[in-house]
């Protein structure tokens, strides 16, 4: 399975959840599968990803979805363990794993040494193969755009 | 500083000065010099303790409560602010996210002392002017 196909399944269940996406192109290939208000790219702080995804679900009921790659959850594995502590019954992590640095040219990560399920809280992992989506664009917003659309989605 | 601040507990009563300042949602990695603060906000029922295992982990956390409408504050040793520059660098400042950082800055021991040279102008150079420093008085 491509990661764009991953991303397109998780993203056909989804309703009003808050969603949270790494950077890179599994921010851009959500982008293309589905551009909603309630989507969050984080263009930068890999590793961030899971961390914002805690706070906003600390901070509202809504149900929130986290969006990561293998590289990005190892970048931050510590992060992982903050959310199996805290065990936030509205916040999922979906670590999409395709053991590399796809974004940056398929350089291998070491995803294959480590469980994320038994690391973090409620992750749902989906292994998919390496590479990227042709042709996805750049977020073409602003990014203190993306936080107000995203923040006035929260209401 | 607060007033009831004791050379055993020097940040005595900055927790709750913070508080009474909006602040409604506090994470951080801890310090020794703040152990009084942390020690507030442990025995602080109405607020979240969250035992955040690096800085970057810390701010990220905050970033997600700011969004949802909360006032964060993020504290933290000066030792520890380098794993601040990336969130700041490529999160905070370019979606005009500001975070309100308590540091603690330490000059002793000497593992400390170059990060504790350098604090200041390091948040200078990074542009943030969001943050409260807490300086240790006499050196360990």
């Amino acid at each position: 399975m491509k990661r764009i196909e991953a991303i397109r399944g998780v993203m056909e269940d989804v309703k009003d959840e808050l969603v949270i996406a790494t950077t890179g192109m599994i921010s851009r290939e959500l982008f293309v599968v589905r551009d909603r208000p309630e989507n969050f790219y984080m263009c930068g702080s890999m590793g961030c990803a899971l961390p914002i995804g805690i706070g906003v679900a600390m901070s509202t009921e809504r149900p929130v979805i986290v969006l990561d790659g293998d590289g990005a959850a190892l970048m931050s594995l510590g992060s992982l363990a903050v959310s199996k502590f805290l065990a936030l019954p509205n916040l999922t992590h979906y670590v999409i794993d395709n053991g590399t640095y796809a974004s940056t040219g398929d350089q291998p990560t070491c995803s294959q040494a480590v469980d994320f399920a038994s690391v973090g809280h409620n992750v749902k992992l989906i292994r998919v193969e390496p590479g990227n989506e042709h042709g996805t664009p750049r977020i073409p917003y602003k990014p203190e755009e993306m936080l107000a659309r995203f923040m006035g989605s929260i209401g | 500083m607060s007033g009831t601040a004791t050379k055993e507990n020097p940040t005595a009563g900055l927790y709750h000065e913070f508080k009474a300042q909006g602040y409604d949602f506090i994470v951080g990695v801890p310090c020794s010099y703040l152990k009084g603060f942390i020690k507030e906000h442990e025995a602080d029922s109405a607020l979240p303790f969250i035992p955040a295992t690096r800085e970057d982990v810390a701010l990220g956390i905050a970033v997600g409560a700011y969004m949802a409408g909360k006032k964060p504050l993020v504290y933290l040793q000066s030792s520890g602010l380098g794993h601040l520059v990336n969130p700041i660098t490529s999160l905070l400042k370019p979606y005009g996210v500001s975070v309100h950082l308590l540091i603690s800055l330490r000059r002793a021991p000497f593992e400390h002392f170059e990060m504790y040279r350098i604090t200041r102008d390091l948040m200078k150079l990074m542009e943030y002017d969001n943050y409260t420093i807490v300086e240790e008085q006499e050196p360990e």
